[in-house]
């Protein structure tokens, strides 16, 4: 019996299409995972069946009714979602965090005992063991994320969505976790498990079905189904000319880094280099360490050791300014929080990294700041209704144009680019790599973070993968996708 | 029809806080007798003048998105500071100017901990306003300082240039500096990309806790110049001298925040604000409307004014 199916499901965004009339079901009692490439429409799925987006073509149904979320809320009596990110009080304690929003009151006084009592005599029915008097933020990983479970269930959900639930967890927390969600389906819950570990998809799934680009390509039975298959299948084949690839003469190594450790972050031993004139892809899934990579080094964090060379010369950084003037600059990931000044407007944010150059006895020069704004405006092809235009109001791909366009003036040795790509259409996508190879023409570096395997693949003269805030490895084209893919990924019990 | 509207609603949005006072302006010319004639007009604007000079440095916090609630303590302590140092016999452009040393300190002070330690600037600035009412009674065993000012002193409060108040052509001056400071000079732009955004600011290379510590000690300068001033006015300082502009400093800059759709603190706005609180202090006082009235009203022009602002962020956030 099917317990929800989805009716050409679609959620389109301005310039992408995020979902594309998605049919797709979940029987009852089963264990249904769901895999696919970062932007495969994977969490859109997700925050609609949650509640937190509305579809916007198509519909779905649960046990053959047609339902309409408008908030989470309305969907967490039918729908659980144990999210990455775990939606904790941390000051609360744990029966405090299981009964939030639920809690038991007597003429307006919480029942503490009562709640407690209740609390233990809940997570004895799924043989669980959480310390109801802590705080959350004093439990550990594993007892967080039991909590967190414990609470979704607690709203009596018929089903439970678990997005990537063993990134926070070790080997042993992981096993209790699968055990955990065995026993929910003998209790007959059923479940849609989301996860980058395709071993795990493999050992804990009755059915699998495989997204690319915001289409199902293929539900499958889990029977004899290898890794590689669905690997094959979460590749998708892209046109070439969307990837421009700039014929650059690769030069010599201008930036090398040797066994840089970073304790704080958990930087291990990191070893690269980069070459005048070379993109340098940076592959990994988020937590392994490349923009913590970046982060550090751009930041000036102090090292715990290793040392790092610029252009000849020993490269210490005391701050991003530091590093600025040194020649090396970073477009951060999160745009809109580390990139921008959103309410700000485009000219203010094009000339901020440039204007001690545009000024005179302290005094900002108008006109040559307009004339720098404007030659930027048309040399990143910003779309913009005038240059006094509040950057929040532009489309994300000219965001993050103008997030790229405030470093033109700045001749740096060293670009990084961490996720430039991110949530934005198509079209801009080609034009931000068309930025890069501009930058690399000049005989600078690329510096290339990024979760889309095809693009690094695509742009990349060379590609490091990071796993567990280390390189797990380095590759040169003729790429193997299937390699990198392993290397990323890579069976979390086999090694 | 959809348009207009929508452009209604947008010239609303820009020019409420303009068009507000207009109307109460208007109001008070109707049914106010006495309220416009030069004379009266010339008041208010002298009225004000100390409440601008001092919100125009609390502005500057605004700015960079922190919190000073040390103004009003930094300003009474500087005007006993500087009468003592005048009573003293001292040269009044070198009272001045130690004055404002000591003034400026206060916010320094302030600015090093909010930046460098990490504590928040309003429990900073609510720290560091107490030490400096400590300061003031230490000094004046809490009673107020009269005796001969020179002439020189007093007439940067009570002199004028013509009809014209020296205060009120001291603020001018100062809203011009103010102005040009923060929107043609590359300190006062990076005071805004400071307080916009401090993560993406320090990430494009600009050292955001210097403009930290720069905001608040602009502020305390405005106040110890505030404080000054009032002395000079007075020709004599109290211990709570200038406790009186706490509540309507917030209310002229976060009146000003609304003025031209800014939605951040901004020196010209700041003005407005300060305006709009004097006529009505003015208008009411001369309606004969009992000084509760004055505070309610206030209390209530803030609400509406903050609330617009909100709405306007709200409504940008859904586009």
């Amino acid at each position: 019996m099917k317990t929800l199916e989805t009716q050409e499901l679609t959620k389109e965004f301005p310039g992408v299409v995020a979902l594309d009339s998605v049919d797709f079901n979940l029987e009852q009692g089963e264990i249904h995972s769901l895999v696919g490439e970062n932007g495969a429409g994977k969490s859109t799925l997700v925050k609609i069946l949650a509640g937190v987006y509305k579809p916007t073509g198509g519909s779905f149904t649960l046990d053959g009714k047609t339902m309409h979320f408008h908030s989470p809320k309305d969907s967490a009596e039918y729908i659980g979602v144990v999210h990455q990110e775990r939606e904790l009080v941390p000051h609360f304690s744990g029966y405090q965090n299981l009964f939030l929003g639920l809690e038991e009151t007597k003429a307006g006084f919480l029942q503490k005992k009562t709640m407690v009592e209740k609390s233990k005599e809940f997570m004895k029915k799924y043989n669980l063991e959480v310390d109801f008097s802590q705080p959350a933020n004093k439990m550990g990983s594993a007892q967080q994320e039991m909590l967190t479970i414990l609470k979704v269930l607690f709203r009596n959900p018929k089903i439970v969505i678990f997005d990537e639930p063993t990134a926070p967890l070790n080997i042993e927390e992981s096993e209790i976790l699968f055990k955990l969600i065995h026993d929910l389906k003998s209790q007959g819950l059923t479940i849609l498990y989301i996860t980058h570990h395709l071993s795990e998809v493999l050992d804990l799934s009755d059915r699998i079905t495989v997204l690319r680009n915001g289409k199902v390509v293929k539900t499958m039975e889990n029977k004899g189904v290898k890794e590689n298959e669905l690997i094959t299948l979460m590749i998708s084949k892209k046109l070439e000319n969307q990837y421009p690839k700039y014929d650059v003469d690769i030069g010599e190594e201008i930036f090398s880094v040797s066994n840089f450790s970073h304790n704080k972050s958990g930087l291990k031993n990191v070893s690269f280099s980069i070459k005048s004139g070379e993109i340098v892809g940076f592959a990994g899934l988020e937590g392994s360490g490349r923009s913590e990579l970046a982060f550090s080094i751009f930041s000036g964090k102090k090292k715990d050791g290793g040392e790092i060379m610029l252009k000849g010369n020993s490269f210490v950084s005391k701050s991003p300014g530091d590093s600025i003037e040194k020649g090396l600059v970073m477009i951060p990931e999160k745009r809109r929080e580390e990139g921008l000044l959103v309410q700000m407007t485009v000219k203010e944010n094009l000339s901020l990294v440039h204007l001690g150059k545009l000024t005179k006895f302290g005094f900002i020069m108008n006109n040559q700041v307009r004339k720098f704004v404007n030659k930027a405006i048309s040399k990143f092809s910003i779309q913009v209704s005038s240059p006094l235009q509040v950057v929040r109001t532009l489309s994300g791909g000219n965001q993050q144009k103008v997030s790229v366009g405030k470093w033109m003036g700045e001749n740096a040795y060293i670009w990084i680019f961490n996720e430039p790509t991110q949530g934005i259409d198509v079209d801009a996508k080609t034009e931000i790599y068309k930025i890069m190879g501009d930058i690399a023409k000049k005989g600078s570096g690329v510096w290339f973070i990024s979760s889309d395997l095809r693009e690094l693949i695509a742009i990349s003269d060379r590609i490091y993968v990071m796993k567990n805030f280390e390189i797990a490895g380095e590759f040169t084209p003729p790429y193997n996708d299937e390699e990198i893919l392993t290397a990323m990924l890579g069976g979390k019990y086999s090694d | 029809m959809i348009d207009k509207k929508f452009n209604f609603q947008q010239l609303m949005t820009k020019f409420g806080t303009l068009l507000a006072l207009a109307l109460i302006f208007i109001f008070f010319s109707v049914f106010v007798q006495g309220f416009v004639n030069p004379r009266n007009l010339i008041n208010i604007i002298r009225q004000i003048a100390l409440l601008t000079i001092i919100a125009e440095g609390f502005t500057m916090c605004l700015i960079v998105d922190e919190l000073d609630l040390s103004f009003a303590n930094v300003a009474s302590l500087t005007g006993v500071i500087v009468a003592g140092f005048i009573f003293s016999g001292m040269n009044p452009f070198l009272a001045i100017i130690i004055t404002l040393l000591i003034g400026g300190s206060f916010g320094f002070g302030a600015g090093l901990l909010v930046a460098k330690v990490g504590i928040p600037s309003l429990i900073t600035t609510l720290a560091t306003g107490i030490i400096a009412t400590g300061f003031i009674y230490a000094y004046t065993k809490g009673v107020s300082l009269y005796g001969e000012m020179p002439e020189s002193f007093l007439a940067l409060g009570r002199g004028s240039v013509g009809p014209i108040p020296s205060l009120v052509i001291i603020m001018a001056i100062i809203i011009i500096v103010a102005h040009l400071f923060v929107n043609n000079m590359k300190i006062g732009k990076y005071l805004q990309a400071t307080g916009s955004n401090k993560i993406a600011t320090k990430l494009a290379g600009i050292n955001t806790d210097k403009y930290i510590i720069i905001a608040l000690t602009l502020s305390s300068l405005g106040a110890a110049f505030t404080g000054i001033l009032l002395t000079s006015k007075l020709g004599a300082a109290n211990p709570e001298g200038a406790s009186g502009f706490m509540m309507d400093t917030f209310a002229a800059a976060l009146l000003g925040m609304t003025v031209l759709n800014k939605g951040r603190g901004n020196p010209f706005g700041t003005f407005i604000g300060a305006l709009m609180i004097g006529i009505l202090n003015n208008g009411m006082t001369l309606a004969g409307a009992p000084y509760y009235m004055q505070d309610i009203t206030k209390g209530a022009i803030i609400i509406l004014s903050v609330t617009i602002t909100s709405l306007q962020a709200k409504r940008l956030e859904a586009k």
